[in-house]
């Protein structure tokens, strides 16, 4: 990495007359296949690099990103930050105050067996190609998909006050997806592996087994029986929906520039806005943001400005305990920043975002909290979500359900989606399993422009109520 | 915006085109593209930042006895270029393709007229910042019941060429603007939300003060909002909500999406998927139109398609590569979407992915109605003015679901007669469809969050709950 290139941008913005600069200077090698019903739909290499440098002016906020990495490419980048900075300035009602933070000097990696581009495309798309094969457990199952995606990152971080900052990052993952048909009925079933790290997770997980259990889940689906419309019933959501669930609505309602309003023209804002310390959920109601789990698609230890990573307790036991923030909504919060700041790419400025947000583990077996369900529904593995803009009301629909009758499992369901509002949700929380999982969710998107970023989220199996949406 | 020194994208065209013939490739393939992004975001009735993005990179395919290849680089040095040309050939070598296939022929490109402003290109960024300040002015001057407002503008040029070894070289510049604001009103406890957004290819279409008025208009008209009582209404759904709808049947006709993802209408082709009110093309020749081009993005002359005649399906969209697939003609469909995590997409260009079939400017074609009479014909509905979180939460079976998150309104007897408090449409689009009964005349621009289209006032009926 050419470190004096990002030294000389941060210099170059001080000399300008920038309060603060920040500078991160990235190489990307992203790589990504799709493979559907035998053929390869797509396979992408794609490799860049450049800086993104942002700069605080008279209090407000100025970023430009170039892949000229020349000495002069990178002071005209300074220079476009600086100037436009320093227009907004002119229209900022409260100017941007920056919480500190030590200036942290360090270099770390994620750890990795396999490096992504030492298996050979040609050997990523032949066994990708065997994977796609045993979806198809079935005649009934009539598409089969294969989405992989593989990232590899070196970044570094510095700033006007003495961060320096490297992280080699990498990522891989991917969708093994079977669509089943009879007669005018399809139902689809899809599962994601992946983590932080390279590409062993693909030889350690027996990814032929897991795509042959998604067709026969698929399959299976077209005998199950259609989920019908009830009100207040209890529900026991399995790690993979709580994953969404979470994300959707704890998640996203946590994050501090939302908190304030600063999402509200897109995304929204939030209902919990000003309820710090309030309790809003049951004993069960407890959610961690935590980016130092390894392996994880959420991983890191500085975020993108250079604030140490530590667990986050958003909730604890029903109470609302914190917001993740970046520099300046902690100082906005006068509390500590919390290292929630990260961008996909240097092209964009950094967003307050979710790590590894989940659940806590319960102190309930799984098998109990079936046992003790007299009349309700176990949801299986998250679908889509549609939730309102204060992340109040939310509809999530299932991949899968089962009846539970007198502490059993009966009659397998189709087409399950719940819908519930935030707050009565949380507060029916009665019960959480022993065991919690952090599984893989690529793709939440923030911001404008867009930046889809990978996450981690999940939680134990959790006993709630809601209504069970009926569906034409 | 168009300071900076301009890039000699066909330069990169050649050499990429050079150092294919140099590593022995079949046929080789250069998109070079070069955006420029600069995005002022307003939040608590104050710019909150303004960034900038120069984005360049070229998107090359390669084909070598009989096997695909793609690559991309955003370093147009001749080292990287030649390196991204043999990762291309090495992905050529795993990726056999089962049919026969070759990159489009030049061909006679027809004129496409509105698509670069250059008063737009060359928008200094203070100006673009009070442009975009305006909206809040505008807004907090409309009454003193608005509270807050958070929004943003977009300013975009672009230029991209397309090169392959057949000789083929086309090129487009464009401009484009993204422009909304979210207004927040207070009165006592109560609280509401109006929007406003637009998009255009001209500096003259954007009209901040517009947009600010009519956002502080709906967060007003809200505070007095009722709650809704559970039913299936006639809907009248205005530009915002219409373009989401018809995004989704954008969608659903592309070759690709139809087979991957949203299979609502695939083995449809000749039958009745919608009302016969609805006429869907799409048209990448119209003047003005936001991705209007003269070309597609693999360089086949652009061409008007429907896709829907009279509510019957009549086409899906083709790309070479989809086309050759499944042996069928290209309908000059092929463009480069961002299609992963962690990969830039920005409003503009993308260089980043294989090209792939997608209506490129659709929309429903305007019908008999004058909007008002959308309205007056209405005896017991609703008039909804956005969309909020659009999903098919059921793709596989068109489980559709939208938030009406602000600026919806009851109409009643043919006149609209208050605000609605936040509901939530929960029905199947392929019902939704069905149901249109009414598409007015006049096409608009509308849209929301870098996805926006021309399109008409449409009613249909459709289940709304509130939340």
């Amino acid at each position: 990495m050419q470190e004096d290139l990002a030294l000389l941008a941060t210099e170059q913005a001080r000399k300008l007359g920038a309060d603060y600069a920040d500078a991160r200077l990235e190489t990307h090698y992203n790589e990504s296949i799709t493979i559907a019903n035998g053929k390869v739909q797509r396979a992408v290499i794609n490799q860049k690099r450049g800086i993104g440098v942002r700069t605080l002016v008279k209090g407000a906020w100025g970023f430009q990103s170039t892949t000229n990495l020349s000495r002069a490419g990178v002071k005209g980048a300074v220079s476009t930050a600086f100037r436009i900075a320093k227009a907004s300035s002119k229209h900022v009602s409260k100017p941007v105050k920056l919480a500190s933070t030590k200036g942290h000097r360090d270099s770390y990696a994620v750890a990795v067996k396999t490096d992504l581009e030492d298996v050979a495309f040609e050997e990523k798309l032949k066994t990708m190609m065997k994977w796609e094969k045993n979806l198809h457990t079935s005649k009934a199952v009539v598409r089969g998909l294969i989405e992989y995606t593989g990232i590899k990152i070196d970044k570094l971080f510095v700033n006007s006050e003495g961060a320096n900052i490297g992280f080699a990052n990498s990522l891989a993952w991917a969708e093994l997806k079977a669509d089943a048909k009879k007669g005018e009925l399809t139902q689809s079933y899809d599962r994601d592996v992946g983590h932080s790290g390279g590409y062993e997770i693909f030889k350690k997980e027996d990814m032929e087994k897991i795509a042959r259990e998604v067709g026969k889940k698929a399959d299976s689906l077209l005998k199950a029986q259609p989920a019908k419309e009830d009100k207040n019933v209890q529900v026991i959501l399995n790690p993979n929906y709580v994953a969404l669930l979470c994300h959707e609505i704890v998640g996203h309602p946590s994050e501090a520039d939302r908190v304030l309003g600063r999402e509200a023209a897109w995304a929204g804002t939030t209902w919990w806005a000003g309820k710090i310390g309030q309790k809003i959920g049951s004993e069960y109601f407890t959610v961690y943001d935590d980016p130092t789990v390894p392996g994880t698609l959420g991983f890191y230890r500085y975020d993108d400005e250079g604030v140490k990573a530590e667990r986050k307790f958003l909730a604890e036991k029903g109470v609302l305990k914190m917001h993740m923030h970046s520099r300046e909504t902690a100082a906005e919060f006068r509390v500590e920043p919390n290292a929630g700041m990260r961008a996909i790419t240097y092209e964009y400025i950094p967003l307050i975002r979710m790590s590894n947000t989940f659940f806590a583990e319960g102190d309930w077996k799984y098998e109990e909290m079936i046992e003790e369900t007299k009349r309700g529904i176990l949801v299986v593995d998250m679908r889509h979500p549609s939730i309102d803009d204060k992340r109040y009301n939310w509809t999530i629909s299932a991949k899968e359900g089962y009846e539970i009758k007198d502490g059993e499992l009966t009659t397998h369901l189709r087409d399950v989606q719940l819908t519930s509002t935030a707050p009565a949700f949380f507060k029916s929380l009665d019960a959480a399993s022993k065991k919690a999982e952090i599984l893989p969710l690529p793709g939440c998107g923030k911001g404008d422009p867009m930046q889809a970023l990978y996450v981690g989220n999940g939680g134990p199996h959790l006993r709630g109520v809601a209504n069970i949406l009926g569906v034409k | 915006m168009a300071k900076a020194k301009a890039l000699d994208l066909k330069g990169v065209g050649k050499q990429v085109l050079k150092f294919g013939e140099q590593l022995d490739a079949d046929e080789t393939e250069a998109y070079v593209v070069s955006n420029r992004v600069l995005t002022i975001r307003l939040v608590n009735n104050a710019v909150f930042e303004a960034k900038g993005v120069h984005d360049i990179g070229v998107g090359l395919r390669v084909l070598k006895n009989g096997g695909l290849g793609f690559s991309s680089t955003a370093d147009f040095s001749s080292n990287s270029l030649k390196k991204s040309v043999q990762a291309a050939l090495d992905a050529s070598k795993a990726r056999k393709l089962p049919f026969k296939y070759s990159f489009p022929s030049p061909a006679k490109l027809p004129k496409v007229l509105g698509s670069y402003d250059t008063r737009l290109a060359k928008l200094p960024g203070d100006k673009a910042v009070e442009l975009a300040y305006d909206m809040i002015e505008e807004s907090l001057a409309h009454s003193r019941k608005v509270v807050d407002n958070a929004g943003v503008l977009n300013v975009v040029e672009f230029h991209n060429v397309v090169m392959n070894s057949h000789g083929l070289a086309t090129k487009d510049d464009g401009t484009f603007f993204e422009a909304s604001l979210t207004a927040t009103a207070k009165e006592g406890s109560k609280s509401s939300e109006g929007s406003d957004a637009t998009a255009g290819r001209s500096l003259k279409e954007l009209k901040p003060k517009e947009i600010g008025k009519k956002a502080a208009g709906m967060a007003v008209d809200g505070l007095k909002a009722k709650l809704l009582k559970e039913g299936t209404y006639e809907v009248i759904l205005d530009p915002e909500p219409a373009v989401n709808v018809s995004r989704y049947i954008s969608m659903l006709c592309s070759s690709m999406i139809a087979k991957l993802y949203y299979p609502l209408f695939l083995d449809k082709l000749g039958k009745q998927v919608a009302s016969k009110q609805l006429t869907v093309v799409d048209n990448p020749l119209m003047t003005g139109g936001l991705d209007s081009a003269p070309a597609d993005e693999e360089g086949a002359p652009s061409k008007k398609v429907t896709l829907l005649e009279k509510g019957v399906l009549r086409n899906f969209v083709y790309d070479s590569f989809y086309g050759a697939m499944e042996k069928k003609r290209s309908t000059s469909s092929g463009i480069r979407a961002s299609m992963g995590v962690g990969v830039s997409a920005f409003p503009g260009k993308n260089y980043n992915g294989e090209p792939v079939p997608v209506p490129r400017n659709s929309y429903i074609v305007p019908g008999k109605w004058k909007q008002d009479e959308t309205i007056e014909d209405t005896k017991d509905g609703l008039l909804a003015q956005r969309f909020h979180y659009t999903r098919l939460t059921n793709p596989t079976r068109g489980d559709f679901t939208s938030v009406l998150r602000m600026g919806l309104y009851r109409v009643e007897k043919g006149e609209v007669v208050g605000a609605i408090q936040k509901s939530r449409i929960i029905d199947n689009l392929l019902d939704i469809l069905k149901n249109v009964n009414a598409v007015s005349d006049k096409l608009v621009i509308a849209g929301s969050w870098g996805s926006y289209a021309h399109t008409p006032v449409i009613r249909t009926k459709a289940h709304v709950a509130p939340v």
